[in-house]
């Protein structure tokens, strides 16, 4: 039993999860060799679709920049994210300050 | 007398060795240099295995410097340990273990990442010095020699972290931490004061020993509890760890996620074994569980909107680090109740630990991957990144096992720990499993992100000369993917012989404190 890990309230087991995906990986390939077997490399075919309009020559033009990735979760959240990025001043000032506040409360807490 | 029985002196011997050594190696060139550093790094693997193994089949092991015996704790008659006394269990074995390979991991890819820079031989002296004192946080048995080698730990890293000085951020980023751990270790040293001042000891053991739940003792508590919660990067503490981890050289850094780890084994040092079961109040342990959780969620927050690689993949220490403060919380507000120690308590307790060992070498693995990244792009910023899947195959195939792992995803180790704290802490409040599974949501989320901005998309030109980057990088990302794909298949092994006798260590009190007066009557005959 080199795999299950007991928690007390259910298992892990990670030969399970290997067998699943092994599986599911005979799946994928079993699909795949069902579909269309006339595709020819280097023709219209292979051409990228862009929306009918040329493709850019330079990647540059086409990817989706990291600050775009999850846009509407953050403005969903946006002002827990406002306060929660003004808390973060970069100030060393401010660093030392949080540190002594944490240590007053829990001082606060323990000793009275 | 076996060799074997100086293992911890020579732990500490051997990278102080390293260290000293490493500006005359500059000597004999590159080469020497480059050699030096790696037979030292796996020397003190080597060595940190040995006693892993030692303490896990004979117990406890306590080292005496200084005295007439290595083994002798009281001489003359003595009723309190005087020496500068080291003590080893389960868990500061299995500290040294896994800090030892983020060591190495971190010393084979820093051969060929820093190899376009100068003062290599100082870089080297302070990596050993770091690696010495953050060896000596784990394997001391005194408070005193605890803040001397947090304070060796701390000033060697100040130097590696500004190590690139011509970058003004550099400088900032050593300057707040060297700041904000200063401050911290002056604490330490004050709570020290208290104790010794109580109790005219330092000795954990003999202190663990005497202790009772007083005014003096409780301010110190907090001390201890404060100071060290900053030094891992515990919410709202953590400032200074995006900037120092974000500007360190990568190699630095995967060393220095091993770092603040010892100051979490201090914490931990400090509320189970010394405090323990004389801990009269269950403020404590709430106040770790709540700074788990907010750590946990701020900094899993704070990564998601991250656009700089280095400062995302740092909030998500902060936020791994509040995984850890939270399994160790719950267990420790059920030590003392033996119903709920086997009720939930154990079981936190082992998905605490396991958490260090998985997000040590996960962690490690991300931060060197970004480095490799930066090495090979000159980019920091996931913006100016995309295609590099193409150009960086072995890279990309690393950063997945990691981001994998660290995200929880079926079958890596990450879930593991996850699991066990999951449903332990559930038994105590379900809140705080909801946190920890949003939490691990949103890991997931940013390291899709990493994954889709520098890795996927079309191939840019700029990028167009990008060279998979140089063997000892790889190999250094492969000890760690090892490590993972180790954990990860055999989690059984993983628990019964890395993790179980770590957190039994933690539990057992008595154990720790009987091993130094134990050593008293054993070694008076030597």
């Amino acid at each position: 039993m080199w795999s299950k890990v007991l928690t007390g309230f259910g298992y892990w087991d990670v030969y399970a999860w290997l067998s699943f995906f092994l599986v599911g990986g005979g799946m994928v390939c079993l699909i795949r060799s069902l579909g269309r077997t006339d595709y020819k490399e280097g023709t219209d075919q292979d051409e990228i679709f862009f929306g009918s309009n040329p493709v850019p020559e330079d990647g540059e033009d086409l990817k989706v920049p990291a600050s775009s990735a999850y846009w509407g979760y953050t403005q969903a959240l946006k002002p827990f994210y406002e306060g929660l990025v003004g808390l973060h001043t970069g100030m060393a000032t401010d660093y030392v300050g949080w540190y002594i506040l944490v240590t007053a409360l829990v001082a606060l807490l323990v000793l009275v | 007398m076996n060799w074997q029985d100086h293992l911890p002196a020579l732990l500490l011997a051997v990278p102080l060795f390293g260290a000293f050594l490493a500006p005359l190696t500059n000597i004999g060139g590159k080469g020497l240099r480059n050699a030096w550093f790696l037979l030292v790094s796996a020397a003190i693997t080597v060595l940190a295995f040995l006693l892993w193994v030692r303490v896990g089949s004979s117990g406890p092991l306590v080292y005496v410097m200084g005295g007439q015996a290595w083994n002798l704790a009281l001489p003359s008659g003595m009723s309190i340990p005087v020496r500068i006394l080291m003590e080893v269990d389960a868990f500061s074995a299995f500290m040294v273990l896994l800090s030892s390979v983020a060591a190495l991991a971190g010393a084979v890819f820093s051969v060929a990442y820093m190899e376009r820079f100068s003062g290599m031989e100082k870089f080297v002296a302070l990596y050993f010095l770091m690696v010495t004192g953050m060896f000596g946080m784990q394997v001391t048995g005194d408070f005193f020699n605890f803040f001397v080698f947090l304070e060796i730990s701390s000033v060697a890293s100040f130097g590696l972290v500004a190590f690139w000085r011509d970058r003004g951020e550099a400088l900032e980023a050593a300057f707040k931490y060297m700041l904000v751990s200063t401050l911290g270790a002056l604490m330490v040293l004050v709570a020290v004061a208290f104790l010794y001042s109580r109790y005219n000891v330092v000795n954990m053991a003999a202190l663990g020993k005497v202790i009772e739940w007083g005014m003096v003792e409780k301010t110190a508590l907090v001390l201890f509890m404060t100071a060290l919660a900053m030094k891992c990067g515990s919410v709202p503490m953590h400032m200074w760890m995006p900037d120092a981890y974000a500007e360190a050289p990568a190699g630095v850094t995967c060393a220095l996620v091993a770092v603040s780890q010892a100051s979490l084994y201090g914490l931990f040092r400090v509320c189970f074994t010394i405090y323990g079961s004389f801990m009269g109040s269950p403020v404590i342990p709430w106040v770790i569980i709540v700074l788990g959780v907010l750590s946990m969620f701020i900094g899993v927050s704070m990564a998601v909107i991250q656009k700089e690689i280095g400062r995302l993949i740092a909030y998500h220490s902060v936020s791994q680090v509040g995984y850890m403060l939270l399994g160790f919380g719950v267990g420790l507000l059920a030590m003392g109740d033996a119903k709920a120690v086997a009720d939930y308590g154990f079981t936190a307790l082992k998905g605490g630990v396991f958490h260090i060992v998985n997000y040590t070498m996960y962690k490690g693995l991300l931060f060197l991957a970004a480095g490799a990244l930066y090495y090979a792009t000159g980019c920091r910023n996931l913006n100016d990144m995309g295609g590099l899947g193409r150009k960086l195959p072995k890279t990309m195939a690393l950063f997945m096992i990691a981001a994998a792992a660290i995200a929880g995803l079926p079958p890596f180790n990450g879930f593991v720990s996850k699991l066990l704290i999951y449903e332990s802490t559930f038994a105590v409040h379900p809140i705080l499993s909801v946190f920890a599974m949003v939490t691990s949501v949103l890991t997931l989320a940013s390291f899709v992100k990493i994954f889709q901005s520098a890795f996927l998309g079309p191939q840019l030109k700029k990028f167009a000369d990008v060279k998979e980057v140089p063997g000892f990088m790889l190999g250094g990302m492969t000890i760690l993917a090892v490590a993972i794909l180790f954990l990860s298949l055999f989690p059984t092994w993983s628990l019964n012989h890395l993790v179980e006798p770590a957190a039994k260590a933690l539990l057992d009190q008595a154990s720790y404190i009987g091993a130094v007066f134990a050593s008293a009557a054993t070694g008076g005959g030597l």
